[in-house]
Order: C-alpha cells, then structure tokens, then sequence
C-alpha cells in the first residue's frame, strides 16, 4: 500500500491510498480523478495516462522502459524531464507519500 | 451449494445473476466444471490483470484454447516476449495512425446500411457481419473485390466458430478446430501475398515490420495473424450486437443517441461496462496466492471474469442499470494492464461510424423476439440472432 496525491492542473489535490501492484493510472481511474483518461487500459499505447513526478522522488521509481519513452513523445502536454506514463509505474512501499502532478490536458 | 458453469447455456444466456452470487458469496470460487478458480470482484480482477508475473497468459488466454496457440500470440504470451510482439504489432492501431481509415469506415457503414432501406424487419447480424468482415478486411489488407481469394462470409463464418466451444465436451469440437486450421491456412496464403508485394496495410505491415534488427518469425507472423482476424471480426462483430441488442431494448437510450450522435462514445463505453461481449478471460499462477482465504495453487488456472467486475456494486453504483450518461471510467469491457486490448481504437472508432450510419436509415427500432438464441461461448457472450422491427 502507498498513499499517492494526484494534484490536478487547477491545483486540486487528493490523496488515495493504491494497493501495490496497481498502476497509478488504475488507482486514478478507480477512484475517479480527472486529469487521468487511461485509454488504451494500461498497455502502452495511449499517452493518455501523463503525469509529472515529484523531481525529489524520480530516484525512486525504476527508470521508464524504452517502449514508454516513445509512446510519452505522443503526450498531448508539454513532456518533460519528469514525465511519466503512470500506467507504467506500479505502486509499492517505496512509493508512499509520492506527489503527481497532472496536465493541463491528456488530448 | 453454488455452482459456477461457464459451459452452461444458462450463463450463455444471463450471466448476472451467477455473478452476482459469485460476488457476494465466495469471490475466489473453484468451479469444478471449469476446473478453476473464479474471480468476479472489480478489485480482485484489476489486481491480478496488471500482476502477469503472477496471472500469466502464456498457458492461454481464452477459456477454451486452440492448440497450439499459446505462446505465440499477443494474447498468450508474458513480458518480454509479449511486450516485443507487442511493439512490433501496434504502430498501426495506435489512434492517431487510424485516422485515414475514418473515411472508408464511412463508406463501407452507408453501403452495410443502404442495404436495410425497406425493411421492416431484419437480422441486425447482416448488417453488423457485413460492416466488420468489410472493415478488418480494409484495415488489415484482406485482399477483397477483383482480388479476394475467398468471399467475406466464409471468413466471418470461420472466425467466429474458433471462439465457439461444444457445449456437451466443453471443448474444442472437430468443426471449432476445422476452422482454426482454415483460418491458418488462409492466413498464410495472404502473407505470402503481401511478402511478395507489399502494400500499405496491416499484415504488410507487420510482417516486414523491424525494430533494431528483431522481426517476427514465421510462426508468429502466422498466429498474429490468425488472432487478428479472430479477434477482429468476433470481437467487433459480437460487440455491436450487444450495443444493437442495449439500444433496442432501452428505448431512452436509443433516442438520446440517435438525436445526438456525440452521445454514441459515452453509450458505447456503458455498453462496454454492461454487457462486453468478452466476459471471461483466463491465466495460470505462477506462484501459490492467498485470496479472501482460499489458497490459490501455482499451476491452477483463474478465470477473470471481466463482465462481473464490471457489474460490481462497490466499484459501480447502481450497476445493474444502463445509463449512458454514467462515463465509466476504469470499466474492464477491454481488460487492462498489459494485455488491455490492442483495437480499442478502432473498435470505438469502427463502432460509433457504424451506428451514425444505421441510424441514419433505422433510427427507430425494438426488439422482436423476448428470448434469444446465445453463442456456446465459454470466453465471449452475444446473441447469434437479433431480430429487430422497424418503427
Ligand atoms: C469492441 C470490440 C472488442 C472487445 C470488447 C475486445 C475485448 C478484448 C479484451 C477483454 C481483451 C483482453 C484479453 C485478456 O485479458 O486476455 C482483448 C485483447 C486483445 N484484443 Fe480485443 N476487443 C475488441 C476488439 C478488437 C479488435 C477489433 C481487435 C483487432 C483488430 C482486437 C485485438 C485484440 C488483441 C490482439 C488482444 C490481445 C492484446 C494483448 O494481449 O496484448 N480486439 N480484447
Ligand atoms: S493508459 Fe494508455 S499509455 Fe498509459
């Protein structure tokens, strides 16, 4: 279990806790925060699932594969050093307490 | 005692109320018909969906599988091997790379649909067999007209017999397999064809397909192939019958989208949550898994039954009603985690421009028969006949 915080692009924040194993995309999508769409349901093919990473804790987080790195190129927001699919990224422990911030849009 | 029988007519016809039970009563249950284990709550299929280390697919992923197929499709394999198939399969089914099929899509809906004017009562199967034969076939680059090498009702007829299961033998009869092997053997005819010229569609595509010098061999050229067609023209096919069959049984909803056409997204996507047409999937545990107290062996078998975690009450209020303003978010009408389905583009696309079309002609429509005859399908669920009456 990690307790994640998706703030949205208007500043709105909420915190769930994400069972681990789930994706932070599922964990968005279940409990319906906007700014997560999710579209192609987790398998890398959508970008639709954007967010940026609390810089402090990118270290944390094992590094995106290369599949995911070309799919963020389709990202609708602007990509930077932080961004992540967060359908790739799969809550445990180690996570607990993260801050995600989302896009203005997903597309 | 609670039974579970995936090969039983009556699950066939209604699966809720089993589900339901499933849910409330024992949400990890053994069935010994099917000899695995069941799992029917939202949470409980999310988590083993996006943990395939544990719910592996390389045993299969249908419930009733063809021989020889696991291991060597999208479907049936596990990271790495899957995540490579994968990339070299879905450049062409991303959204933005679908954009030039809108049109003839369009084309080919108006021609299906063109074909019903008059009538004042039809089999919705013509229209939507016609429509997605058509379509895969333009996607995929079927040869098809002055090129054909066989007429679209036969591809259609065999696709959807090798999801089909006997229902007395709970397996794979002879005619099931009979058109496997054809659907095989067509398969290579055509990449043979596009090997030898290429062109610009799918199977050209992905059978010449490279990524930093790794190709997809024969076999799997072969088997993406044959589960493409399949899981096409089943998929997409039995899925529009389950939305033609919620529009004509909820008139509300069918006016709403007929007087709005930009509702048919959000309709589609509760139809995706109400009713799939892929209710169960299946995995292989790889490791032993404690669940709501029962011990899960490695080796067994677990079923995912999408359909039922998408009528879960603690994940949907009011699940059981179908209500197209609800916008669904995280249904599992196409799965999820790595193995989410490869054409949800262009089944959304696909379906939205074929009902824009169908309505145009048919906008007001029921139901004619009360009880209907369902596909012997352990994996996907639709009605075989729809038998609807003009307004
Ligand atoms: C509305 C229509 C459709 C529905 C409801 C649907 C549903 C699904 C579901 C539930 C899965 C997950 C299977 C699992 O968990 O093991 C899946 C996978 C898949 N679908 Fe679809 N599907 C549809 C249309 C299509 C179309 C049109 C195509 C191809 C042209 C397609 C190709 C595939 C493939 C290749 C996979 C395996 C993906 C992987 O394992 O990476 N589907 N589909
Ligand atoms: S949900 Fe589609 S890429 Fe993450």
């Amino acid at each position: 279990m990690a307790k994640i915080t998706y703030v949205e692009h208007n500043g709105h924040a909420t915190t769930v806790d994400v069972p681990d194993g789930w994706s932070l995309m599922q964990a968005a999508v279940t409990n319906a925060i906007p700014g997560i769409v999710g579209e192609c349901g987790g398998s890398r093919a959508c970008a639709t699932c954007h967010c940026y990473i609390d810089e402090a804790r990118l270290g944390d987080l094992p590094a995106p594969e290369e599949g995911e790195l070309a799919m963020l190129d389709m990202a609708a927001a602007e990509v930077r050093p932080a961004s992540r699919l967060s359908c790739q990224i799969k809550a445990s422990p180690a996570l607990d307490g993260l801050v995600v911030h989302l896009p203005e849009t997903q597309g | 005692m609670l039974h579970f029988d995936p090969y039983s007519p009556a699950v066939d016809a209604d699966p809720f109320p089993y589900y339901k039970r499933l849910r409330d009563e024992a949400p990890c249950f053994w069935s010994e018909e099917a000899q695995m284990w069941i799992l029917s709550r939202y949470a409980d299929i999310v988590g083993a969906g996006q943990d395939w280390k544990t719910y592996s697919s390389a045993a299969g992923n249908m419930m009733t599988e063809l021989p020889n197929r696991a291991g060597s499709t999208l479907g049936t394999t596990d990271p790495p091997r899957h995540d490579r198939l994968r990339a070299l399969v879905q450049y062409a089914f991303l959204k933005r790379n679908l954009e030039g099929l809108a049109g003839p899509i369009r084309d080919i809906a108006r021609g299906a649909a063109d074909e019903l004017r008059g009538e004042t009562t039809f089999d919705f199967k013509d229209f939507s067999a016609k429509f997605t034969v058509r379509v895969l076939m333009a996607a995929l680059g079927l040869p098809s007209g002055a090129e054909a090498i066989v007429d679209e009702d036969t591809v259609r007829e065999k696709a959807v017999l090798m999801v089909q299961s006997d229902p007395r033998t709970r397996a794979k009869g002879p005619e099931h397999l009979a058109a496997f092997d054809w659907m095989r053997e067509y398969a290579a005819k055509v990449i043979a064809m596009r090997r030898a010229a290429p062109r610009d569609d799918l199977i050209s595509n992905f059978a010449m397909a490279e990524i930093d010098g790794d190709k997809l061999d024969d076999r799997e050229v072969l088997l993406t192939t044959t589960t493409l067609v399949m899981a096409g023209v089943e998929s997409l096919g039995g899925f529009m019958m389950m939305f033609a069959y919620n529009l004509a049984t909820f008139p509300e909803a069918r006016e709403a989208v007929v007087l709005n056409p930009d509702l048919l997204a959000d309709a589609i996507e509760e139809s995706l949550r109400f009713n799939t047409s892929a209710q169960r999937f299946k995995r292989r545990l790889m490791r032993d898994v404690t669940l709501h107290g029962q011990t899960l062996r490695e080796g067994d078998f677990v079923c995912l039954a999408y359909g039922s975690g998408n009528r879960d009450e603690r994940q949907f209020p009011d699940p059981d009603r179908y209500d197209v303003a609800r916008k669904p978010r995280g249904h599992l009408g196409f799965g999820g985690g790595v193995h989410a389905c490869l054409g949800t583009s262009i089944a959304r696309l696909a379906t939205k421009i074929a009902f824009e079309a169908f309505h145009e002609v048919v906008p007001r429509y029921s139901r004619v028969a009360d009880q209907l005859a369902w596909m012997p399908s352990s994996t996907f669920r639709s009605p075989l006949v729809l038998e609807l009456a003009v307004h």
